[in-house]
């Protein structure tokens, strides 16, 4: 849920501070030593937790505790092989696929929640709304229970389920959007006998793209995080996400502190660059107010 | 088939004589197509979300078990589950865990999230880029990458140890409520921190400077104008904190799989554990029940708290 609010205001982040309100007062000198002082011990406390994860994953003899490290980038290379790189591609794969499901089906449901007239319109949002919120520890024993039953605990099955815990919020994310889409647009394209496909694809698609781009990462970055959902979901080893093969190797009977952390690391950089991906969509803005004068 | 009933509906709302059907031509009616384009969707959240949790439920009230005997014919066994619940005093203390949890995560990530967009404000340029952008990164990072960077840090012979100049006392071990706690926090703190920084931004100036023209000290100004301002975001934030602790079961499953012995073991984690180690399905799904059930009541105390005079 957080991932879709973010992108708003990854942008938000990005932009310059106003002056404080009060500049020419003598306190706000030293004032502004005292923040500038608090905010770096701020700053010193959350990257503390990360300076093992770095040098450890440049050391070629790591344990847990922060050293100098022996530079090596063997580490890296093993978490891009083998079994590690296995992973990675499955990872790929579960999201990928968990992704186009609900972005598709989420955006033909937001574009008539939007647009149509459909009955119980309003209790059908609320009820959208309300599964966004529910604990999804809840659900994963009836879904293991149906999945078994089915003998459908494998990655595409369990796909098809991440898809869904993430669809409600992508509905919402996606419809907000297509809800400034002016519907003049819309209407001149009936006019010209567009059909709901072809408003859909050449009308709506292209302009409320920044929302759906947004739902997609934000249904992406969800299911590669996922964890308790695909440990009870996949059962062969073979299949099982990179999140699922961290936990394993902490397990593992001979520990390889390096590949953790480069493990850990490679990891974590689809995400991060999904998210500077999503404040780059909303830096360049909503450019509609163009297309419709008046 | 569906463009010609379009075709139709069309003719209506772009003010071509439609036929005399009785019904008013300038408002919209139902589409058949609609159907289409919700369909999907529709059928896979009845299915696979909604049915699920009502079943979740139900299953809650049965003896429904991962192997053995009871895994085909299981029934429902009435208020048995309940009956355990309340004489299982791992489910009181997991009860408790919980609140820990869920109230120490709010408190830290909303104190820091809201200290560290007011100091964003304040200071130099380069510091503000460099320190909220690693607040931000450790909140980018997935739950089980922020599990193990905290269980290396913590565990003996960690950052935290050598830091304090303890290298061989595993705070993990000795204060793992304490350490999961803060872990959560470090991975939340970032969002609260990009929500409540918005906000900040949004507060008119005059306001702030009407209250120096009333020579009200920074700390008036912030307790009487800034914090009164953001009440409804500090609410919101509050609740997806809330929502998102309570859903996070990597972060403490990678940490300590809710040990050592039972002293991080919060309802999901206990709830897995019932269900996926201890066989236990349906006690796993009544655990589940409680969940939702702690859910709803936060839900109704932050809508309560969101009505209340702004």
């Amino acid at each position: 849920m957080t991932a879709g609010v973010s992108a708003s205001l990854a942008e938000a982040a990005a932009a310059p501070v106003l002056p404080p309100a009060n500049p020419a007062s003598r306190r706000s000198l030293s004032n502004k030593a005292v923040s500038n002082l608090l905010l770096a011990l701020f700053g010193a406390a959350f990257l503390l937790p990360m300076v093992w994860l770095v040098l450890a994953s440049l050391d070629s003899n790591a344990t847990w505790s922060v050293e100098i490290p022996h530079l090596t980038g063997a580490n890296f290379a093993a978490a891009l092989s083998g079994s590690d790189l296995q992973s990675i591609v499955n990872s790929i794969v579960l999201s990928g696929v968990s992704t186009a499901i609900a972005t598709v089906c989420g955006a033909l449901a937001a574009y008539a929640l939007s647009r149509r007239r459909i009955p119980w319109k309003g209790p059908l949002l609320l009820i959208v709304l309300f599964l966004t919120g529910v604990p999804l520890a809840i659900l994963i024993i009836p879904i293991f229970e149906l999945f078994s039953d089915l003998g459908w605990l494998s990655i595409l099955p369990c796909a098809l389920f991440l898809a869904v815990t993430t669809l409600p919020f992508e509905i919402y994310l996606i419809k907000n959007f297509i809800d400034a889409v002016p519907q003049d647009l819309e209407e001149a394209a009936r006019m010209e006998r567009a059909g709901t496909m072809q408003i859909l694809l050449k009308v709506i698609g292209p302009l409320a793209m920044p929302g759906i781009a947004a739902a997609a990462i934000f249904g992406f970055v969800t299911a590669w995080g996922s964890f308790l959902i695909p440990l009870v979901l996949i059962t062969s080893p073979n299949q099982q996400p990179g999140s699922i093969a961290i936990f394993g190797f902490i397990g593992a009977a001979h520990v390889q502190y390096g590949n953790i952390a480069a493990f850990s690391l490679v990891y974590a950089v689809p995400i991060f660059l999904l998210y500077a991906l999503s404040s780059r969509l909303f830096r360049g803005g909503f450019v509609l107010s163009g297309a419709v004068r008046g | 088939m569906s463009s010609q009933a379009d075709t139709v509906a069309l003719a209506g709302q772009a003010g071509l004589p439609a036929r005399p059907t009785g019904k008013r031509a300038d408002r919209q009616r139902f589409q058949w197509s609609s159907l289409a384009l919700l369909g999907p969707s529709l059928i896979l959240l009845a299915v696979l979300f909604v049915i699920p949790v009502i079943y979740a439920f139900y299953l809650g009230f049965t003896n429904l078990e991962l192997v053995g005997p009871n895994a085909v014919n299981w029934h429902f066994t009435g208020t048995q589950n309940l009956q355990r619940l309340g004489s299982d005093p791992t489910f009181f203390l997991s009860l408790r865990l919980t609140l820990i949890f869920i109230v120490g995560s709010i408190i830290g990530v909303v104190v820091i999230g809201l200290a560290l967009a007011v100091l964003l404000q304040n200071s130099v340029t380069w510091l503000r880029i460099l320190v909220g952008g690693i607040v931000v990164v450790a909140w980018m990072m997935p739950a089980i990458t922020a599990g193990m960077t905290w269980y290396a840090s913590t565990t003996a012979a960690g950052t935290f140890g050598t830091l304090l100049g303890m290298p061989n006392s595993d705070f993990l071990h000795h204060e793992p409520m304490l350490i999961v706690t803060l872990a959560n926090v470090w991975s939340q703190t970032g969002f609260a921190m990009l929500v409540l920084g918005a906000a900040l931004r949004n507060i008119p100036h005059e306001v702030l400077e009407a209250a120096d023209m009333e020579d009200a000290s920074r700390w008036q100004r912030f307790r009487l104008i800034t914090l009164p301002m953001l009440r409804p975001t500090i609410v919101t934030t509050v609740l997806l904190i809330t929502l998102i602790s309570l859903a996070n079961f990597a972060l403490i499953y990678v940490m300590t799989q809710g040990g050592p012995g039972n002293s991080t073991n919060i309802l999901p984690l206990y709830s897995y554990q019932q269900a996926f180690e201890f066989n236990n399905l349906a006690y796993g799904a009544i655990i589940g029940n409680v969940m939702v059930l702690v859910c709803a009541i936060f839900g109704v105390i932050y809508v309560r708290a969101s009505r209340v005079r702004t």
